[in-house]
């Protein structure tokens, strides 16, 4: 081989070497475009800075327990205990509520058809969709007849029939009962929300009624929390 | 012979510090012709080995096969077949031959090396 021919060779070597790295590269780590815009991003601090506001409030909130906890004496130590037993309590929907809020109807609709028309029932899809809306309105507990509607609350469909924390819901019509801060405001978000169409299209018709003092049933059993286990991983977050 | 070989990691560390990414549409036809330009590779060493080999052949093997690769890919986008798996498993085949012959050519050579050591002390011995 003589010098050129060796040139040549080193050449095509060092292209395919190249070659070789650059897919390397692509698979390794491809491409990722951030596409968004100025106020995407302002959203997104926004909504980040919300996020670490209510976790410094929790923080705080911990840390007085924490005082607490470490207070002198064993009867208080206890008493601490026992109240943040309580709020959890509460938290976890274990305990009666009550407090302001608004009372929806779930009645069914007739119309004057000649056609004949059978006896509505309330889907879960539609009942999951509400309760959707109703959260994201502002709704801090929710019952669906004497169902408390908690985190855990399974809303399926059995044989046709709609069960909602493993018990079936009662014929039409239901009532179901939500707490908020701000009933009046809330009322009028679900007054033009999208439910109400499609309650509509299934026959059903919502109603909204405001109250000044609601009673929101506990949930009656054991949270099923077998299948939840503690995280042990340490949770490392931005200083 | 060891300089074609720098060239190659030469080639690598180019690469890697240049920071250069292939589109994602683009990474079906590249991954193609990579693992055209690596059959060609091997295939340079083989007839280097062999004492066949031609600069001419080499070359123009080089960048035919990986245009052929890549174009081959895009058909087989354009009609709706897998045409790449043609040319991944063409290649494949062949990378595996190449290797296959260079290992016998090494091992060869190094028998015939140690035959030769062999012959040379038994003369050394004999008068």
């Amino acid at each position: 081989m003589n010098g050129k021919n060796k040139l040549t060779l080193s050449f095509i070597f060092a292209l395919v070497g190249f070659m070789i790295a650059i897919q390397f590269q692509t698979t390794q780590n491809p491409e990722e475009r951030d596409t968004r815009d100025l106020w995407e991003v302002r959203t997104e601090i926004q909504e980040q800075q919300k996020i670490q506001q209510e976790l410094y409030s929790e923080l705080e909130d911990l840390d007085v327990m924490l005082n607490q906890y470490e207070g002198k004496s064993e009867t208080e130590q206890i008493d601490a205990l026992k109240k943040s037993i309580q709020m959890l309590e509460k938290e976890a929907g274990l305990t009666e509520v009550s407090g302001k809020g608004i009372a929806i109807h779930v009645k069914p609709m007739f119309q004057e058809m000649n056609m004949p028309q059978t006896y509505p029932t309330l889907a879960p899809g539609l009942l999951q969709r509400l309760i959707n809306e109703l959260n994201n309105y502002g709704a801090k507990e929710i019952a669906i007849g004497n169902e408390r509607i908690t985190n855990l609350t399974p809303i399926r469909d059995v044989n046709g029939y709609t069960y909602v924390n493993n018990h079936p819901l009662p014929s039409l019509p239901v009532q179901i009962k939500v707490l908020t801060d701000n009933p009046q405001k809330l009322q009028e978000y679900m007054k033009v929300s999208q439910s109400r169409d499609e309650f509509a299209i299934e026959n059903l018709e919502l109603s909204f009624e405001l109250r000044e003092q609601l009673t929101l049933p506990a949930y009656e059993e054991v949270p099923p929390l077998n299948d939840i286990k503690i995280d042990e991983n340490v949770e490392t977050g931005e200083s | 012979m060891w300089f074609p070989f720098l060239f190659l990691l030469v080639g690598i560390v180019l690469g890697l510090l240049t920071d250069i990414r292939v589109p994602d549409e683009y990474t079906n036809y590249f991954s193609i012709a990579v693992l055209a330009a690596l059959d060609t590779l091997l295939g340079g060493l083989r007839a280097h080995l062999e004492e066949q080999f031609d600069q001419k052949v080499f070359v123009s093997g080089f960048f035919f096969n990986v245009g052929l690769a890549a174009f081959l890919a895009f058909l087989g986008v354009q009609l709706g077949i897998d045409l790449y798996l043609a040319a991944v498993f063409a290649f494949g085949v062949r990378l595996f031959q190449n290797i296959a012959l260079i290992r016998r050519f090494l091992i060869e050579k190094d028998r015939i090396k140690k035959h030769n050591e062999k012959n040379d002390e038994n003369k050394r011995i004999l008068p």
